[in-house]
């Protein structure tokens, strides 16, 4: 694209329907190339954003400008020749053959009495290979499944050959292969010929797979924008979306990726009745979350530390009600923590060691469980080589050795540490 | 040399049907029934003097300079049967051919800016408008020998008024189609009471206006021929220009509107043409119920629902249609003139039944 600048530029809009506010000062950038999703609640102005700059409505206040221009200055045809739009949902009426169908995007590039060209004919069957309808030019649109026909649409925008593609949750009626593949052809879109690309959608993981930057919108303001890694957090998704979910991180390409668990509007699963001796658990960087929730999802009780704060293990255990004993964000462990812990592991019955990263600043929290393991059964969690988790110049290593060399029991996995705590406490403490 | 990009040759891509072949197939058919059409009259007329008269005319005089030698006819007969079939006969024919394509192409054009299969050209109460026109002059009795022309002029003026107040308000922001719709059917029964009230406080004209609900394609003239026809021509193929628009609206608004269409300009036009050739054909012929609302479906059935085709197609099978009508009307009682209507609404209705009755396959139209 030779354009420059920014693509899409509003600047303050709002829009009221009626009395509603459905976007309240947004201010929204995109550029040549770049992949936007647009996150946010039912009703938090996605759509309405959407429109707002297909100039389908008008803002209250605020201005909208496309390529430079302002949008509704542009003329109808000029629009469709700068923003291709796939409508959430489109009603067919007529059983129009594919090809037909698909050739309707090229209408505003074509005069009044102009007929398609063989090139804009080209272009159509290229669109259709390119969605994989390629062996279905002929069928009739009503033929064809809800997902054909979104890959279908996605065709004709195609073909509009726009330098902006508006998705409005272009992936609503897909399998999630196709949600891949569709994401994957426009994501390489954008890449390849620079296309602005901005899409509305409710999948976050998608979103955040896809999309170079995330804008969060809630109740038609903006409330956060960002690259994913940047953007999602557990406080955010309460905030916004109320709900409690754990956000973990991929951990090859550290995509943030979440797992949903209840809106915060639920209580808590009810936790029954423990037994008198806590299970510790050493963890970090995420690696202790599953055992964690396992446990307290078993009945029983739980203590954790040292985590610094914001990591999340220290969220999940805080999402868990799980006592812990907590470090400021990124800090060394200090004595008080390392003290505080201690008290920890003297209560404790079972201690379990997760397969976290050990850095100089946290092998206080192996060291000092020596001794442990003639009293109480220390159970580590699988590990793999040396070099992806000790970050210590072999210190980690060496402590965990004399864990081992005390008796600490290699487990397999979470079920072994189940297994463990069913068989220290009475899941159900017995009351007369 | 790179290795080559994989393309697929554009002829290999089939073409989208477009069966222009059909609409010319019908369209020779269509010409047949007009051949057809002037033999058949009040008036028992020989078929060979009926083609002979009719050579005689279209060669401008040159063949069968006495379309009667041969036959046993006199001169002074010959030159009635002459009178009867180019000044009467064919006139109708024309009328009937013109009316039926004029209603045939708004019918298909309002379905398509509507997007509802139960459009006609008379849903925005245009024929209301043009009954109260006329009723003026029947119950007034206004400058009674020149009603050949103030009948028509009355008629039109209440057509296009009628239509006028659409087109308002489909320019306000009230322009929805849905709104539209619901005005039209509103504006219909203002005017239908009005008729009423009308006919009621003079009640004298009341026979006539019932005679011109029913349609009737006698009054044919020449120079009516040539005003029905002449705008048809125009307004049939600007809207036939407007097919391809048509196509895109029926995807939603929204959509039409991101691909390019100007759907508030383009919907005010195409209803301004559709009132225009509808008020037209009213001004000569009453109401002719059914043609406009049964002939787009046949089209779509025949030749599928491309708007570039089912438009100009209404046309030829709403004018064939009303030829039909007429030469059914005349072979079922050759000697009384019935109005039209009736036959076209005989022969519409079951027919129509039977369309939708009959369809297998995939539906158009909303499964219309």
């Amino acid at each position: 694209m030779s354009f420059a600048g920014p693509t899409i530029e509003c600047r303050g809009v709002t829009v009221r329907y009626g009395t509603r506010s459905a976007l309240a000062e947004v201010e929204f950038l995109a550029r040549p190339g770049e992949f936007v999703a647009l996150a946010g609640p039912n009703g938090s102005g996605k759509t309405t954003l959407l429109r707002t700059i297909l100039g389908f409505v008008s803002p209250e206040d605020g201005a909208v400008a496309v390529l430079g221009h302002p949008v509704d200055e542009l003329s109808v045809r000029e629009r469709a020749r700068r923003i291709a739009w796939v409508p959430q949902e489109e009603v067919a009426r007529d059983d129009v053959p594919l090809l037909s169908y698909v050739l309707y995007g090229r209408y505003a590039h074509l005069g009044p009495l102009e007929p398609e060209s063989p090139a804009d004919r080209a272009a159509a069957v290229r669109a259709l290979g390119e969605v994989g309808l390629g062996d279905r030019l002929t069928d009739g649109i009503l033929s064809l499944s809800g997902g054909e026909r979104q890959r279908a649409v996605l065709a004709r925008a195609l073909v509009q050959d726009a330098p902006i593609l508006l998705l409005d949750e272009p992936t609503a009626h897909l399998d999630i292969g196709h949600q891949l593949d569709l994401l994957e052809r426009v994501r390489a879109l954008a890449r390849r010929t620079g296309v602005t690309v901005v899409a509305a959608l409710h999948d976050l993981n998608l979103a955040a797979r896809f999309a170079d930057r995330i804008v969060v919108l809630s109740r038609g303001r903006k409330v956060a924008e960002g690259p994913p890694s940047d953007v999602l957090s557990s406080e955010l998704l309460e905030r916004v979306w109320g709900i409690v979910a754990e956000l973990r991180r991929e951990p090859r390409s550290g995509v943030p990726y979440l797992v949903p668990f209840r809106p915060t509007s639920m209580p808590p699963p009810a936790i029954p009745p423990l037994g008198p001796g806590p299970v510790h658990v050493v963890g970090g960087g995420g690696t202790a979350g599953p055992v964690l929730r396992a446990l307290v999802d078993a009945g029983c009780r739980v203590t954790a530390g040292v985590l610094n704060l914001l990591d999340t293990d220290q969220e999940t255990a805080r999402e868990l009600g799980v006592p812990t004993t907590v470090e400021a964000p990124f800090a060394p462990l200090s004595a008080e923590a390392r003290a505080a812990n201690g008290e920890m592991l003297r209560a404790a019955r079972l201690v379990v060691v997760a397969a976290f990263p050990v850095a100089a600043s946290n092998l206080g929290n192996l060291e000092d469980l020596q001794g442990l393991a003639g009293r109480i059964p220390v159970l580590l969690l699988p590990r793999g080589a040396a070099a992806d988790w000790d970050y210590a110049g072999g210190e980690g290593s060496r402590a965990l050795e004399r864990l081992r060399s005390e008796g600490a029991i290699e487990v397999e996995g979470v079920p072994d540490v189940l297994r463990a705590c069913a068989r220290l406490v009475p899941v159900v403490s017995p009351t007369p | 040399m790179s290795a080559p990009e994989p393309v697929v040759e554009p002829s290999a891509a089939p073409r989208p049907r477009r069966r222009w072949w059909s609409v010319l197939a019908l369209t020779v058919a269509l010409a047949a029934a007009l051949l057809f059409s002037p033999l058949l009259g009040n008036v028992p007329i020989p078929p060979e003097i009926v083609l002979r008269i009719l050579l005689h005319h279209l060669t401008g005089g040159v063949a069968f300079a006495n379309p009667c030698a041969g036959y046993a006819v006199s001169p002074s007969l010959c030159t009635a049967y002459d009178e009867i079939v180019w000044e009467a006969r064919l006139p109708e024919v024309l009328l009937a051919l013109g009316a039926g394509a004029a209603l045939g192409a708004s019918g298909a054009s309002l379905q398509g800016v509507f997007r509802n299969p139960l459009a006609d050209p008379f849903l925005l109460g245009i024929s209301s408008g043009g009954t109260v026109g006329a009723a003026f002059v029947f119950v007034y009795q206004i400058d009674v020998p020149q009603q050949n022309l103030v009948l028509p002029l009355f008629a039109f003026v209440g057509s296009l008024a009628t239509g006028g107040v659409i087109l308002i308000a489909a320019r306000s922001r009230f322009g929805a189609v849905e709104t539209l719709l619901l005005t039209g059917v509103a504006l219909s029964s203002f005017l239908s009471a009005w008729l009423s009230l009308l006919l009621l406080l003079n009640p004298t004209g009341s026979l006539q206006v019932d005679f011109w609900l029913l349609g009737n394609i006698g009054g044919g003239t020449w120079p009516i021929d040539g005003i029905v026809l002449g705008t048809l021509l125009i307004t049939g193929s600007l809207l036939t220009l407007f097919g391809r628009e048509l196509n895109l609206l029926q995807l939603g608004n929204d959509v039409a509107q991101s691909l390019g269409v100007d759907v508030r300009r383009v919907r005010i036009r195409i209803l301004l043409l559709t009132s225009l050739t509808t008020a037209v054909a009213v001004a000569f012929t009453g109401v002719i119920g059914f043609v406009g609302l049964v002939s787009p479906h046949i089209v779509r059935r025949l030749f599928g629902s491309d708007y570039r085709v089912v438009v100009p197609g209404s046309a030829v099978v709403g004018g064939a249609f009303l030829l039909i009508a007429r030469d059914t009307a005349l072979w079922a009682y050759p000697s009384s003139v019935l109005p039209i209507g009736i036959f076209t609404a005989f022969a519409g209705a079951p027919f129509f039944a039977y369309l939708l009755y009959r369809r297998r396959g995939v539906p158009t139209m909303g499964g219309l």
